[in-house]
């Protein structure tokens, strides 16, 4: 087991080293002049100066090898230099914006496990019923709907319409407890539905598939109550695909948060990533990729981990 | 008479699990093991499962490559010959595989996977290539209606019959059967093993058949030899092997063989097999022989000649006589 | 065309063609410009001229919708075709050379799929500005990894079937049998992928529009419609509606299309219910009218009475087994024989109430003596009365050990829950019970392998703790479906010393129902034999008399072909075995008249008028017009 956990945790970290090695080097491979190419917008060329200046900021004038080494040893401390549009400090950023993202992520997660599973569960278990076809035909609906236009549905719907949610925006839980969770709830919704429809396919195809197995037979042959098969020899069998699925959709919401924060003008990390993005603050975008990479490696981790902890064979391969 | 096939020495190790990053571990599939076969001789195989039977039927065919070795087929090294030498040398050696289901590709009609085997070694083309695939699939027992048909329209003894004419397609002088009976009912299992039997006698095809069954390949080899854990035990007549075998695994796996004759009393063999991972030293059989001495242990015990034209590796001559 | 096509595939095929039927020739018929401004008419609503109003800048909605349609397929169509090709070409490539190669392979998309695509899309919009190419490019990147993992993983797979073995035998070159036979056969996955991709695609490309990095305007794009009549949509809702209804829509027809698909290749992946039995067991009300269970011999243990079992199918059903009569006997082994498919299982599980929800009942009772005294039928039994007989009245081995134990759960865990499920007593006890049971198995070291997980035993003891938890509930029957089939002759014959001993030292009178195809091990362990062909018994007796002196032709044959019981033949010496020619009759092609007709030896024309019936003779039974018990004497003179 440990030995299983220490592999694993190297795993992790060379992977953290080449992700930090790639988003290094993707300046160094894109044609032409970084800093030339950054400052060019729709053909206008920069000027000499401009570019000279960009240059300097960002170490581009140095030797490679010394440009990768202090990138390396600056991104282990955390430190993602200053940004370049108003030269504030990167890496204070991430960590005002970090958590409100974080919120979010952790509430639609927390919601839409708790309804997807048992979801997935019944459907799985009664696979071509009614409630299996209907959960199933509304799945695909939902699936089909990108989470900007649900959100930009829902804000019409409900903000414009029925007038009773916010449309957006950010009031801290200190300063507002209540506001903040109103302005909570239409974004945990959006975040969560899309969650769910992926979790709730994810555990109805993975009972569906445990359920056919040998010692399912077994169980209900040993004289088992049905409630006990369904629990130990189909569900806990199914858990393992399922937390493999959440963990990797945990990373990918990591990105997608980024449409609906900026629908709902939730000052996450989107905001400052769209905006880094808009006006090319290459620094600035690099630093927040990283940052959610590493949360990816982590998360993939710990998964790792936890299958091992569901299914003792994960540990011999 | 001289040999079609010689082999002698082989060995195998498979890698296992995980290659760490300081030591990688093995599992010695075959060692040391030495066969002939004549043209037109049937040599059956047989051991219980991980015994190595199917990895010498691929090392002799070099479909996997042994460690060492060398095969002889008709005079010529298999092992010096070129990747084109060999596709080349590939036509006098077909195999025919043990699941009917896996064996066939889906998606091609009986009559493209036998021509495909034509057009690679550019036999019979043009007006002769469909007398020809007619004559194939009527000497394994179907009819040319079958040729535009799919696998998965026949039964699994009919899917091996289109397995045996896809190895025969080539006309091969030898043919390694791998468990090609074992998947199929009894009915149709002695429907195989007469159709065999009858092309032994009618082209003079050499044939090493490999199964787990004993009483099979007795019926159907002239000469029989038992693998355990990658090593052979015992080797001889299939009659003598069957009915007077020298070697205590040969009695103890004829004697668990089911019988509808009352049986004689069960050789009892205690313990399982150990892993290949870590044989046993000296006689790889002796955690589970009844009649184990210490001097078992010390050294590897050479095939030696006992009984009528029988080849043992046991040490003790003053058992089972 | 789609007359061709799979029947589920047909509606979903359908709705995609028209969809882009739409979105590529839409616009060449269009008179309607989409990036002409007209600002007088900025959100005017619906009218002949321009059927879905105009948008904020008085741009034909219609027109913008269509062209911007064709502009989102069109990258995400791109975007996919690039990323299958080269993700298939590396996976191949990884596959077929193995070492570097794959190691590469598999590298590189992890490392891919360590970035959450958007994010991964927006460092290089950073990089080179938003635009078309940019788009297709980064897609193309973000899902080529996908397609080189499915690529890789699925060639390996399929090289590894004989088929593509055979290929190498043969001599083909390396390129053709990748080109020739692995290609062909993966390319259904990754036709899955394909869709699943292009659907995702479309996702990211029009996010990144509404973000206003993906299509640059005036370029129209769906994405971009909606950021843009997000800041009107009080005053004009259909500004945002229709942009997302049309993304909506596409998606959802690609993902139907791939659902369909996925269905149609993998049959596994859809509603293959019906192959388990997890469905709740139900008290049918018609056997319970049938009037009350009654077994009069006090001997008997259980009672199968005419069973018929049938699939349902819409051409009417298909009688799987048709009127099986067995009675089983305390400290009596039972064999059923017969070929694959000869309905041996489907016997047995009925007698567990095990049956495959598929298959439905159509006739016939099953009747079980309880230890607690009195006779149920078992179709009467609701749930828990069922579950209550099971693994107490009845226990069953199968045949898979690898597979019928829970890898996940130590097999002390499995047996303690068994026989806590049938004897109110402490976990404690319950683990000390099993220990004892599976020293009694055999099983050496008990207290220390009962904390084993199954992967760490071998067949033959998977096999014993499959045995050991059979007995926990002291069952009065035991059904033993194929328990050896799967292991060594060595170990197979320790299985069957096992269950012989148990029968006659440990559980005393308890009755055996043993099926096996091989008539070897039944002439060793069975008292009674009961021969099965095409889902009827065909002749039954006492073991012994039976395989000595068949009756039916049908076990003669059977004894006839097996090589074990015919020593004195050889092939070498010219000897045949004495095969039955044609195949077992499947169930949708039986024969008329005598189920064994077309490959009897003996079928006379009477055979195909009538179904023979199971004529008894003393303590024996054969279904056959020329069986020693059916009144037929001078037709079997004639056949004689
Ligand atoms: N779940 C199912 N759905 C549809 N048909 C089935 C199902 N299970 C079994 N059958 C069919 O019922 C018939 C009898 O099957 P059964 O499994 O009882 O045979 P068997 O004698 O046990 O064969 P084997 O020796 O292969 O185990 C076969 O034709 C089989 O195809
Ligand atoms: S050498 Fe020894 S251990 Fe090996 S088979 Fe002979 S007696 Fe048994
Ligand atoms: S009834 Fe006729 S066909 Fe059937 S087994 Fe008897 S002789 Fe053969
Ligand atoms: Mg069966």
């Amino acid at each position: 087991m440990t030995s299983y956990v220490l592999r694993r945790l190297t795993t992790a970290l060379v992977m953290l080293w080449v992700v930090g090695t790639i988003v290094f080097s993707v300046l160094l491979i894109v044609p032409g002049d970084p800093a030339e190419l950054l400052l060019t917008t729709g053909g206008a060329d920069a000027s000499t100066d401009a570019v000279e200046n960009l240059r300097k900021k960002m170490g581009l004038d140095r030797p490679v090898a010394e440009q990768y080494v202090s990138f390396l040893a600056d991104t282990a401390r955390f430190d993602f230099g200053d940004s370049l549009i108003d030269g504030t400090p990167i890496s204070e950023t991430i960590a005002l914006r970090l958590p409100r993202t974080l919120e979010l992520i952790a509430v639609s997660m927390v919601v839409a496990l708790a309804l997807a599973i048992p979801a997935g569960t019944y459907a799985g278990l009664n696979a071509g019923k009614r409630f299996d076809r209907a959960a199933s035909a509304v799945n695909a609906l939902f699936t089909s709907i990108p989470g900007f236009v649900s959100g930009t549905l829902f804000i019409y719907l409900f903000a414009q319409v029925l007038r009773i949610l916010p449309a957006g925006g950010y009031v801290a839980f200190a300063q507002d407890p209540w506001m903040h969770v109103q302005m909570l709830i239409l974004p945990t919704v959006t975040v969560a539905l899309h969650l769910m429809t992926i979790i709730f396919r994810m555990t109805r195809a993975s009972v569906l598939e445990m359920r056919a197995h040998d010692w399912v037979r077994t169980g209900i042959a040993k004289g088992l109550r049905r409630r006990q098969v369904v629990r130990r020899h189909i569900l806990r069998n199914a858990l393992g695909p399922v937390i493999t699925v959440v963990g990797l959709q945990l990373g990918i919401l990591l990105g997608s948060t980024v449409l609906v924060e900026f629908v709902y003008n939730w000052p996450g990390l989107s905001g400052f990533l769209v905006s880094s993005v808009q006006q090319r603050d290459y620094p600035s975008v690099r630093a927040v990729i990283l940052t959610v990479a590493a949360i990816f490696i982590a998360i993939n981790f710990l998964v790792e981990v936890a299958y091992s902890l569901l299914d003792p064979r994960i540990r011999l391969t | 008479m001289t040999a079609l096939l010689e082999v002698s020495d082989l060995s195998k190790a498979y890698p296992v699990g995980r290659r760490g990053l300081f030591r990688r571990r093995t599992m010695q599939a075959l060692a040391g093991v030495s066969l002939s076969i004549a043209p037109g001789e049937v040599l059956g195989l047989v051991g219980e499962s991980g015994s190595g039977k199917s990895t010498i039927g691929k090392a002799v065919l070099r479909l996997i490559e042994p460690e060492t070795g060398s095969i002889r087929f008709d005079g010529r090294d298999l092992r010096a010959l070129s990747t084109e030498e060999l596709r080349a040398a590939r036509k006098d050696m077909q195999i025919i595989f043990q699941d009917p289901y896996a064996s066939l590709d889906p998606r091609k009609t009986v009559r493209a996977a036998l021509a495909e085997a034509l057009d690679t070694h550019g036999l019979h083309t043009g007006q002769r290539r469909t007398p020809r695939l007619n004559e194939l699939v009527q000497m394994v027992g179907l009819s040319p209606q079958a040729l535009d048909r799919r696998p998965h329209e026949f039964s699994g003894g009919q899917r091996q019959r289109i397995g045996i004419a896809r190895a025969l397609a080539v006309e091969p002088r030898f043919i390694v059967a791998d468990e090609a009976v074992s998947a199929l009912d009894v009915s149709i299992q002695a429907q195989i093993l007469n159709l065999l039997a009858d092309l032994r006698a009618r082209t003079g095809i050499s044939i090493l058949f490999i199964s787990h069954d004993l009483s099979v390949v007795r019926f159907i080899s002239d000469r029989v030899m038992v693998l355990y854990l990658g090593r052979v035990m015992e080797l001889g007549p299939a009659d003598r092997i069957h009915f007077a075998p020298r070697h205590p695994y040969t009695a103890a796996l004829v004697s668990a063989e089911p019988s509808l004759a009352p049986r004689q009393a069960r050789i009892r063999l205690t313990g399982e097999i150990p892993s290949p991972m870590n044989p046993p030293s000296g006689c790889v059989f002796r955690t589970r022989c009844p009649y184990a001495l210490p001097e078992c242990a010390q050294a590897v015990p050479a095939l030696r000649p006992a009984g009528e034209g029988q080849l043992t590796a046991c040490i003790r001559d003053d058992i089972l006589s | 065309m789609s007359l061709s096509l799979p029947k589920p595939m047909r509606l979903p095929s359908l709705i995609l063609l028209a969809l882009v039927m739409t979105l590529v020739f839409g616009p060449m018929i269009m008179s309607a410009d989409p990036i002409s401004i007209s600002v007088k008419d900025r959100m005017a609503l619906p009218s002949w001229s321009h059927w879905l109003g105009q948008d904020e800048f008085g741009r034909d909605r219609l027109a913008r919708v269509l062209y911007g349609g064709r502009v989102s397929l069109t990258v995400a169509f791109l975007a996919s075709v690039i990323a299958c090709v080269v993700g298939t070409l590396f996976g191949l490539i990884g596959a077929y050379f193995r070492g570097p190669f794959e190691f590469v392979t598999m590298r590189l998309s992890d490392v891919v799929l360590c970035f959450p695509p958007i994010l991964l899309a927006l460092l290089v919009v950073t990089l080179f500005g938003p635009g078309v190419t940019t788009l297709v490019a980064v897609l193309s990147v973000l899902y080529f990894p996908a397609f080189a993992r499915i690529a890789f993983s699925e060639a390996l797979r399929v090289a590894a079937l004989d088929f593509v073995e055979a290929a190498r035998a043969l001599g083909a070159a390396p390129r053709r049998i990748v080109l020739r036979t692995v290609l062909p056969n993966i390319l259904g996955p990754i036709s899955v992928q394909f869709s699943l991709t292009a659907a995702a695609s479309i996702t990211i490309e029009s996010g990144l529009s509404f973000l206003g990095l993906g299509v640059v305007p005036p370029a129209p794009s769906w994405g971009q419609m909606i950021r843009g009549a997000r800041a009107f949509m009080n005053q004009d809702p259909t500004g945002i509606l229709v942009p997302c209804a049309a993304l909506t829509l596409t998606i959802w027809s690609i993902n139907f299309f791939c659902d369909r698909l996925r269905d149609t290749l993998d049959p596994k992946h859809g509603e293959s219910a019906g192959k388990d039995e997890i469905a709740k067991a139900r008290a049918d009300a018609a056997a319970a009218a049938a009037g009350p269970a009654q077994i009069l011999d006090a001997d008997v243990v259980a009672q199968v009475k005419d069973l018929r079992l049938a699939l349902p199918r819409p051409e009417g059903p298909l009688a799987l087994i048709d009127g099986v009569t067995l009675t089983l006997r305390q400290n009596e082994c039972t064999a059923l024989v017969g070929e694959s498919g000869s309905g041996k299982s489907l016997t047995s599980l009925a007698l567990m109430g095990l049956l495959p929800s598929a298959i439905r009942p159509a006739g016939g009772r099953i009747l079980i003596h309880r230890k607690t005294g009195g006779t149920v039928d078992l179709a009467t039994l609701g749930e828990r009365e069922t579950e209550d007989l099971r693994g107490n009245d009845v226990a069953m081995i199968f045949q898979e050990p690898m597979t019928s134990l829970n890898p996940i759960h130590r097999i002390g865990a499995q047996m303690i829950e068994a026989i806590r499920a049938h004897k109110a007593i402490s976990a404690e006890e319950a683990r000390a019970r099993a220990v004892e049971l599976l020293d009694l198995v055999g099983i050496p070291e008990a207290g220390r392998r009962i904390d084993s997980y199954p992967h760490e035993l071998s067949g033959g003891m998977r096999q014993r703790v499959m045995i050991a938890m059979a007995l926990s509930g002291e069952p009065k029957l035991m059904i033993a479906d194929e328990p050896t089939t799967a292991l060594d002759v060595t170990i197979q014959a320790e299985i069957v010393e096992l269950l012989q001993r148990l029968r006659q030292e440990y559980a005393a009178g308890m009755s055996l129902l043993f099926i096996s195809h091989n008539l070897g091990i039944v002439a060793e362990i069975a008292d009674q034999i009961a021969v099965m062909y095409a889902g009827e018994v065909v002749e039954q007796g006492p073991a012994a008399e039976v395989l000595a002196t068949p009756h039916h032709p049908y076990t003669r044959a059977l004894l006839d072909s097996m090589p074990s019981a015919h020593e004195d033949l050889h092939s070498s010496r010219g000897d045949r075995l004495a095969a039955i020619a044609g195949t077992p009759a499947r169930p949708e092609a039986r024969p008329s008249g005598c189920a064994f007709r077309d490959r009897c030896p003996q079928a006379r024309p009477c055979c195909a008028e009538s179904r023979p019936e199971l004529y008894p003779t003393g303590t024996r039974a054969a279904r056959c017009f020329f069986a020693p018990g059916a009144d037929q004497p001078q037709e079997r003179e004639a056949g004689a």
